[in-house]
């Protein structure tokens, strides 16, 4: 079976896999028990399973484990340590965003990967292509004008 | 960040130990009486007794909740509740989900009806006087407790403090002897506002931003395997036979579907996907009955047939249309939907040949223990059921369904199993909201007024299809909820049910349940008669609330929202409003929508305005984002949402042909809560009926065309306008 050097957060993770196609996002919830990023719908349309890679947003239920591998990945656990991450929660938490949650992950992940790109403000919401089912939006437009 | 601020069970138990969750701190159980009913509960498993309110040694109080929080902050307004009448500090205040008890009366089964259940908009209603008085009681016990421990007359202080003159001392030094004490049966409710009413910031959020809360999905407990599930694809099939496992792969066949046991979802998922042409299913014979269009012909015909039986709900007046008043007779239809919750149906259970442990994302705790019970034979009294957050109910977490196969997954396999359903088993094996037609017959006085209305709605029945009723008396009030209590002054009126039999495409309750259809029929067919009257359609509302027997706080909210959507002034060159009024689940909110045209000549709605009366607002800022949530959700149902199945096949798998709104479509809204100091009404369902007559009563006045069949644009692509 193989074994690829996952880079998330900043701390390396060696994970053994039995099949290098496997997406990165079941490796994070099922072998690293890092469970914020959610699995949604599976085939790129939700976002709930949003993640950095190097800085740019992917969605982790479609990116092998193997394509990962040697890259930087960034998830909601890592989030209080970045930047970006920590100013995005703070705003989430003012504005009183989450219902349910579910979908938070990968949305505050889309906006995080927006403010990387050089979007502000209401620009952010142009990036945000994450299905809220509770329906978040218009608080999640308000937190982005702080952003 | 700071850390989960609800403690909600089970920890997370990684492979690498424990991840997140709150430090354990010993909790001290404090029993307090609640009215006539025992608050006392023994925890299962644990050998403790719960309660309502625990308090430990840190000072910390925990609201123990039978209420399931899914995104409905109902944590947080319980907790508001506890914390008024314990005159606490926000930040020593947490709140967990209880467990399922098996005690009768279950001390957690909502007031208004006994049971451990969530929905229909019931746990503000039914909890806001009893756990208040519970706290009140808490608060009298411990007093009392602090008086007979320190000596003295000591009274309530701040934060969880007790006074005596200068001795100040904290609950939790006088908890353990409150706890022996007998609490009073009654206690003065707290005159204070320091809660109630209050935008106190939810209890669940910190932990919903940092990847901490815990949902279903997220369970992870020692020795778990991984599961997921077949289902037949066509709707109603059973397993006949199913291919063997193989190496590290244990396939169960658990009747409608094979669950498939893995060291990994992913895994699990690929396995149940590709073994769906290889098991051999026995199909169910009458594929009429699970066939949308099929069903669509019959109800159609029940719509007018002349001889069928109907169960009639209201008769007053004998209403009747004569051929020289201005009438209408038109037909309302309405799709079956799926709830597509964010996160799909998932269950992790742990069975042994003495004791079941589950953890699962529910609101319906009340039928879990039984059901666990009757399938592993161990006694309830060695089974735990913990509840999780959920990533959306909606209804759909009712059902026990994916926790039987959780439980007989883990049976089968020895060993503890989480099963996940992939989206594409999610869409396709849900309980759907019911399909109807409503076939509304209205006509107009000599004067003007809707004088005459007859209205039968022929829909797919719940309480039919689940035998809570029978055919020959199919007393259905879910099926008619919203057409029977309208506070219009309407002089004859009739209202009928003819279920929808036979129809095997399975049923559930979807946010808003009846209303979601019937508010849709009432409210165009008044906007209809309306314009038949040449009047105004929110005039003419009000004028049938008005007279001796007019209801205030239903004109409160249709005064309140044509003030807020400054309806008296024209919306400007292409554009159109349009109104709906709904009171149910004990609140009145009246919409507007505000409606144009896109290039392409399709409908666009750029804003939204409602006024809601729920009587005393616990936590406003929870109210407004449950209507931001109900007009989000009644939005993709009015413009795409639609279920069809093919000879018992779905024909939608997931959420790229099952559009939800997106942030970039949202209009813009505006929320009026009416000031209001009747008892709680209900919010979460109550934001969605209003949505989708509001809309087309919009578009009815910009084009002259009335839209009586949702969704708007069935086959949309998600992200398509």
């Amino acid at each position: 079976m193989p074994t690829y050097n996952l880079n998330i957060n900043g701390q390396s993770y060696p994970v053994t896999v039995a099949n290098g196609e496997m997406p990165l996002l079941w490796v994070l919830r099922d072998h690293l028990g890092m469970t914020g990023t959610k699995y949604g719908c599976g085939i790129e349309v939700c976002g709930a399973c949003t993640v950095l890679v190097n800085g740019q947003p992917e969605r982790s239920c479609d990116m092998s484990v193997q394509e990962a591998s040697g890259r930087k990945i960034m998830t909601v656990e890592g989030l209080a340590t970045d930047p970006q991450g920590k100013l995005a929660q703070a705003a989430w938490v003012e504005h009183q965003v989450p219902q349910c949650g579910y979908c938070q992950s990968g949305m505050l992940m889309s906006t995080v990967g927006a403010m990387k790109a050089g979007h502000r403000g209401g620009e952010i919401a142009g990036e945000l292509g994450n299905v809220c089912v509770c329906g978040t939006y218009a608080r999640i437009k308000d937190a982005i004008k702080t952003l | 960040m700071q850390n989960s601020n609800t403690s909600v069970a089970p920890r997370k138990v990684g492979r690498r130990g424990f991840i997140g969750g709150t430090a354990a701190a010993l909790m001290v159980p404090f029993a307090i009486t609640l009215g006539g009913r025992t608050a006392q509960a023994v925890v299962p498993g644990s050998g403790i007794v719960g309660a309502y309110v625990k308090i430990d040694s840190s000072n910390i109080v925990t609201v123990v909740l039978g209420s399931t929080e899914m995104g409905q902050g109902i944590l947080t307004g319980l907790a508001q509740l506890v914390a008024e009448e314990l005159n606490l500090n926000w930040d020593q205040v947490r709140a967990e989900h209880a467990p399922a008890s098996t005690a009768s009366p279950n001390p957690y089964g909502n007031p208004l009806f006994g049971a451990q259940l969530t929905g229909g908009s019931t746990s503000t209603r039914g909890w806001y006087a009893p756990l208040r008085m519970a706290a009140a009681i808490a608060r009298e016990t411990l007093i009392a407790a602090a008086n007979k421990k320190f000596g003295g007359t000591w009274s309530l202080g701040q934060g969880g403090t007790l006074v005596n003159g200068g001795q100040t001392a904290n609950f939790a030094d006088v908890v353990k002897v409150a706890a022996r004490m007998k609490p009073p049966t009654s206690a003065t409710l707290a005159t204070t506002t320091r809660f109630i009413g209050k935008r106190m910031n939810r209890l669940d959020i910190p932990a919903k931003v940092d990847g901490s809360a815990v949902f279903g999905i997220d369970v992870q407990v020692p020795g778990m395997k991984f599961g997921a599930v077949c289902h037949c694809p066509t709707i109603g099939g059973t397993v006949k036979t199913m291919p063997a496992g193989r190496s590290g792969v244990t396939l169960v066949n658990l009747g409608k579907a094979v669950g498939v046991i893995a060291d990994d979802t992913w895994t699990a998922m690929q396995v149940a996907r590709s073994i769906t042409n290889s098991v051999i299913w026995t199909l169910p014979t009458d594929l009429d009955a699970v066939d949308s269009t099929a069903l669509a012909a019959n109800a159609k015909a029940l719509t007018e047939s002349t001889t069928v039986a109907t169960f009639v709900a209201v008769d007053v007046g004998s209403p009747k249309i004569g051929a020289k008043q201005k009438s209408i007779d038109v037909t309302y239809e309405l799709p079956f939907l799926a709830h597509a919750t964010m996160e799909v149906m998932n269950c992790t259970a742990s069975v042994t040949a003495d004791s079941v442990e589950i953890w699962v994302p529910t609101q319906g705790q009340q039928f879990i223990t039984g059901l666990a019970s009757t399938l592993t034979g161990v006694p309830a009294a060695n089974i735990t059921v913990h509840t999780t957050f959920l990533g959306g109910g909606l209804g759909r977490k009712f059902e026990t369904d994916y926790v039987a196969q959780a439980i007989n997954m883990s049976k089968a396999a020895g060993v503890p199993v989480k099963l996940t359903w992939s989206r594409e088993q999610d869409f396709g094996n849900d309980f759907y909201r019911p399909y109807a037609q409503i076939r509304v017959k209205a006509a107009l006085n000599n004067k003007g007024k809707l004088s005459d209305l007859i209205y039968r709605n022929v829909s797919a029945s719940i309480n039919v299809q689940r035998g809570y009723s029978s055919s020959n008396n199919p007393e259905d009030t879910g099926a008619l909820s919203g057409a029977v209590d309208l506070p219009y002054t309407i002089p004859s009126r009739r209202v009928e049910f003819i279920p929808l039999v036979p129809c095997d495409i399975p049923l559930g309750y979807w946010r808003s349940v009846g209303e979601s259809y019937n508010t849709f029929a009432v409210e165009c067919a008044i906007d209809e008669m309306a314009t038949l009257a040449g009047a105004d359609p929110l005039q003419f509302r009000k004028d049938m609330l008005s007279g001796p027997n007019g209801n205030t706080r239903a004109m409160g909210v249709l005064k309140a929202v044509e003030k807020l959507s400054n309806w008296s002034s024209p919306p400007g060159n292409g554009t159109a409003r349009g109104v709906a009024f709904m009171s149910g689940f004990g609140s009145y909110i009246a919409m507007v929508a505000e409606v144009s045209k896109s290039s392409s000549g399709k409908l666009t709605i750029g804003k939204m305005f409602c006024a809601i009366d729920c009587g005393v607002a616990v936590n406003p800022g929870s109210i407004e984002a449950q209507i931001q949530g109900g007009i989000t959700h009644g939005m993709s149902a009015t413009l795409w949402g639609q279920m069809t199945f093919i000879k018992g096949k779905p024909q939608t798998q997931n959420f790229n042909t099952y559009p939800m709104l997106k942030l970039g479509q949202m209009p813009t809204i505006g929320i009026k809560i009416v000031n209001s100091d009747a008892a709680p009404g209900g919010v979460g369902e109550t934001g969605v009926p209003c949505v989708a007559p509001s809309i087309a009563n919009a578009w009815a006045k910009l084009t002259g065309n009335r839209q009586r069949s949702l969704p708007f644009y069935p086959g949309t692509r998600m992200g398509e306008m």
